[in-house]
């Protein structure tokens, strides 16, 4: 441009920096200030950031895939499928009557299971909890498997990836609490009645 | 050489800035009837037409396309003239570029009210508006090219170049992404099926922010903000490198809405390595607007105008460098899917976007006028209680932001999640939306005082329509460039050479990421099991893509413990090989619906669960924000769609057998009666024909087959 624009340059008054001669549009001037240093070597530390990426995820590889690192942090996570193995013997369990686990496992009704079975076990997507008639089996026991294992095919889903075996038997204590129970618009039995 | 006298046409530019303010305040009052909406699900007012995932699109398009993009014509309008030294190029241009663009926004906000949409965020709008858009957009591109020609200066200023990008890449990015086959006047499906259609969406998507929001505004921001500050522009050279690396790396950058997706690992890469690239190129904007500003900071204590510029460029210099940051891995794996990229966007648009519409309209309605701005005093006012608004609007969101992410990825010391019911984590945020809603608030009382204060000023001045100006005509010059004439000064004296030379700058990214999608096979491996969808689903999915369910469900399990843990196994490219448009959503009001199908899954329900909760989600779960869907249950699906639908399908390449389409509906009914039946022996009464059955079809389909591949996990390997 020095050498086309012959002209000698004006000066801005203000700062004293070069204006350039045959740049105005609107009466719109600018100045001949060369790029900021900081801004150069912004722009080459990311392109630098971006090369060094790229080979080392794109190039190379030793840098981890997503699919590298959802298995590196399943490992450390140290994942089996928690929970039970095999289903109990329900004879085998007696439900809990402490306060303190009734409570527990209310809290976790009222998160998890009120969303089918309503909140006073009247059932509505659920069946109804508190009547004498059950699909899966009447005692404490059986309840503790449902919950555990669910029946899929009926929209129970099992708990056992979501609940350690400890809130499945507060839980299913709870559960036992509400038989016998008057909550509003009850669902109809549904089930064998109980004995 | 003699001087010309010409006239300015002001009344095209003052008939946009009047439709900017007043699609300003609708956009922005549907976006705070949304926010109020997670307070009080109830403000649906349990008619279809207000619903969170039909108005959601009304709110973004209209702030997006009819407040900014009015406010984009106007100061181009303006700006293009009196640099050009020259009248519009042709007035019936001018009338009809405005006409038909105040059309298209009437027709995009009937259109979304009804449900008539892509399903393609940002780019709702059906095949004949798409096409409307389209052409007025010609109509503008015409008319601005014609200007520039005719104009009496020299060489083209930086404000004109940003306008040419914009121009360019903006019908480039609507035409490619909008490509569909019509079903019907009001339905198409894209020609893109899932991990493609999210490529170009997304392609679109970013570009549509960098292309409409970014270069038309750095546009205006080099001419209005030297013309305010009386102050020369601090380095040409700036301009010149930083307008180049921007528009070549932009389009690159789309990728990075779909991190850690089911988008190939290398395009993934892509998006993060270009959008960290563009932090210098964006900040050259705020540096050469920031130090055009030396000697006249006391100003800017002074001037409402010059207030109101720094703000816009500030607030683009950290939305400039949060993109980035959230462009990398790192921090996507946290910001996304949450009110991180929605603060990220409102500090975009009411910071960078609306602050700098509001310092061109009181900059150039007092000129217009030929007066003065009514009240300083005033503008003050609006530009503290907007600033404030912003905070209140954006702290909170963050916040909120981390601590969803927190609560989703939170295990407990026995390995399992801590909040599994999604709801908590949403429950936990109610406060964070209220304060958001108050910004919004804020934000828009100072709209309303900034429009007062404007309609004062009109009152007190004289509208001035043609405004005479004069120049000598441009003298003739040799097209080849001069000895020592730079390459770039010779190019800002070509114009349509410019244009072309931006055009391929801005079609290299593009081409590079696309093409291999469709080329290369590998990038998106089949699975043996995906199959299409049933018809009884596809009009399902056509009803989940008329409700907007993408607004606040996402379909894309993210590789991660606590998502795979929380839904199931991650997504896969080839799962969504027939979904035409992919539904991967952007955001989770509610939790991901990819695996709802699973009937082993933990995301399961049955069909009475959907049936009682479409009726009314605050009977299952008090705390929901999910709004009812009750005229599903009335409304009947529209069987005469049904075979029109299979055969465009099958034109898309989805292998659904020759002649399926005439027996279509009778495996629509069968499939429905089976659903029908399954409900009444719950003891609900739901005739076949109802939405309700195709909508619930279509969830119970979700992830159903790649489940069925039985793929373990981690068997699928990505190098």
């Amino acid at each position: 441009m020095e050498i086309n624009e012959h002209k000698a340059f004006d000066k801005d008054e203000l700062t004293g920096d070069k204006l350039l001669s045959g740049h105005e549009y609107d009466n719109i001037r600018e100045l001949d200030n060369n790029l900021p240093k900081w801004w150069v070597w912004l722009f080459i530390i990311t392109i630098v950031w971006s090369v060094v990426y790229i080979f080392l995820f794109d190039v190379i590889k030793v840098a981890p895939y997503q699919q590298q690192e959802w298995k590196n942090e399943m490992a450390a996570a140290g994942v089996v499928a928690p929970g039970q193995s095999a289903p109990v013997d329900p004879a085998s369990l007696v439900a809990l009557t402490d306060q303190a686990s009734l409570d527990a496992g209310k809290e976790i009704w009222m998160k998890q299971c009120k969303v089918c079975h309503l909140e006073g076990g009247q059932g509505l997507v659920g069946p109804n909890l508190t009547d004498n008639f059950s699909i899966h089996g009447c005692t404490y026991g059986d309840v503790v498997n449902t919950i555990t294992f669910g029946a899929p095919e009926k929209g129970m889903i099992s708990w056992k990836t979501q609940l350690t075996d400890d809130q499945i038997k507060k839980v299913a204590s709870f559960v036992m609490t509400l038989k016998g129970t008057t909550p509003p618009n009850p669902k109809a039995p549904q089930g064998e009645p109980c004995k | 050489m003699e001087n010309q006298t010409f006239y300015y046409d002001n009344k095209i530019v003052k008939n946009f800035a009047y439709a900017t303010l007043f699609w300003g305040v609708i956009g922005m009052v549907v976006g705070l009837l949304l926010a109020l909406q997670f307070i009080w699900p109830a403000l649906t007012f349990g008619i279809p037409y207000t619903t969170f995932g039909r108005i959601r699109p009304i709110h973004t398009n209209a702030v997006i396309f009819a407040f900014v993009g009015n406010g984009m014509f106007t100061g181009i309008y303006y700006s293009l003239q009196r640099l050009c030294k020259a009248r519009m190029f042709n007035d019936l241009l001018s009338k009809i570029n405005f006409w038909g663009w105040q059309l298209i926004i009437v027709c995009a906000a009937l259109t979304f009210a009804f449900g008539i949409t892509t399903g393609k965020e940002y780019a709702e709008l059906e095949w004949p508006i798409d096409i409307l858009v389209a052409v007025i957009w010609i109509v503008f591109g015409w008319n601005m090219i014609g200007t520039i020609i005719k104009r009496r200066t020299g060489h083209i200023y930086v404000a004109i170049w940003f306008y040419i990008a914009t121009f360019v890449t903006i019908a480039v990015l609507h035409v490619t992404n909008s490509l569909a086959i019509p079903v019907g006047l009001f339905k198409s499906y894209p020609i893109y099926a899932g991990v493609q259609d999210a490529l170009v969406q997304w392609w679109y998507g970013h570009n549509a922010v960098a292309f409409f929001l970014t270069t038309p505004f750095l546009g205006l921001m080099y001419y209005f903000l030297p013309k305010a500050a009386n102050r020369p522009i601090f380095s040409y050279k700036l301009s010149i490198v930083h307008f180049w690396a921007l528009i070549f790396l932009y389009i690159w950058a789309g990728p990075h809405h779909l991190l850690y997706s089911a988008l190939p690992n290398w395009a993934q890469s892509l998006g993060v390595v270009f959008s960290v690239m563009l932090i210098a190129p964006s900040w050259g904007g705020m540096v050469n607007g920031l130090l055009t500003l030396r000697g006249a900071w006391d100003r800017v204590r002074e001037d409402p105008v010059l207030k109101f510029m720094v703000v816009a460029v500030t607030a683009y210099g950290m939305s400039t460098f949060e993109g980035p940051m959230m462009s990398t891995k790192t921090v996507n794996a946290i910001s996304h899917f949450t009110d991180w990229t929605v603060g990220h966007a409102h500090i975009g648009a009411l910071g960078w976007n609306g602050f700098l519409t509001f310092a061109v309209l009181y900059y150039l309605i007092p000129r217009i006028f030929q007066t003065h701005l009514f009240s300083r005093k005033i503008a003050n006012l609006h530009f503290w209680i907007a600033t404030l608004g912003i905070i209140f609007y954006a702290v909170p969101l963050y916040w909120g932001a981390i601590t969803q992410a927190s609560m989703w990825k939170e295990f407990t010391a026995a390995g399992f999640l801590k909040y599994p019911n999604f709801l908590e984590t949403v429950t936990q945020l109610k406060p964070m939306y209220a304060t958001r809603a108050i910004g919004g608030g804020l934000y828009i009382v100072g709209i309303v005082l900034g429009i007062y204060n404007l309609i004062l000023t009109i009152k007190a001045g004289k509208f001035l329509p043609e405004e005479a100006a004069s120049a000598p005509a441009l003298a003739k010059i040799a097209g080849k460039r001069g000895s020592g004439e730079g390459v770039h000064r010779w190019l800002e004296r070509r114009p349509v050479q410019f244009t072309i030379v931006a055009l391929v700058a801005i079609l290299i990214g593009g081409l590079i990421e696309i093409v291999p999608l469709y080329l290369v096979k590998t990038n998106i491996p089949t699975i043996a099991s995906v199959k299409p969808y049933t018809p009884l689903e596809l009009q399902g999915r056509d009803i989940y893509v008329r409700e907007g369910c993408y607004t606040c469900h996402s379909q894309q399990v993210r590789p991660f413990r606590s998502e795979t843990e929380r839904y199931g196994e991650y997504a896969k490219a080839g799962e969504y090989v027939y979904d035409h448009p992919f539904q991967w959503g952007s955001k989770r009001n509610g939790p991901d619906l990819s695996r709802e199908g699973v009937v082993s899954g933990r995301q399961y329900k049955p069909n009475s669960w959907h049936f009682n909760h479409m009726l009314n989600p605050q009977r299952l779960n008090e705390q929901s924000i999910m709004p009812s869907y009750k005229w599903l249950i009335t409304d009947d699906l529209d069987l005469s769609t049904t075979a029109k639908k299979i055969r465009v399908m099958q034109f898309l390449g989805v292998p659904y057998p020759d002649g399926f389409d005439k027996i279509a509906n009778d495996d629509l009914l069968l499939q429905a009666k089976g659903i029908a039946d399954d409900l009444k022996s719950q003891g609900i009464q739901v005739e076949p024909t109802k939405e309700i059955i195709a909508m619930i079809a279509y969830l119970q389909r979700l992830g159903k087959d790649v489940h069925a591949a039985g793929m373990p996990t981690a068997t699928i390997t990505g190098k």
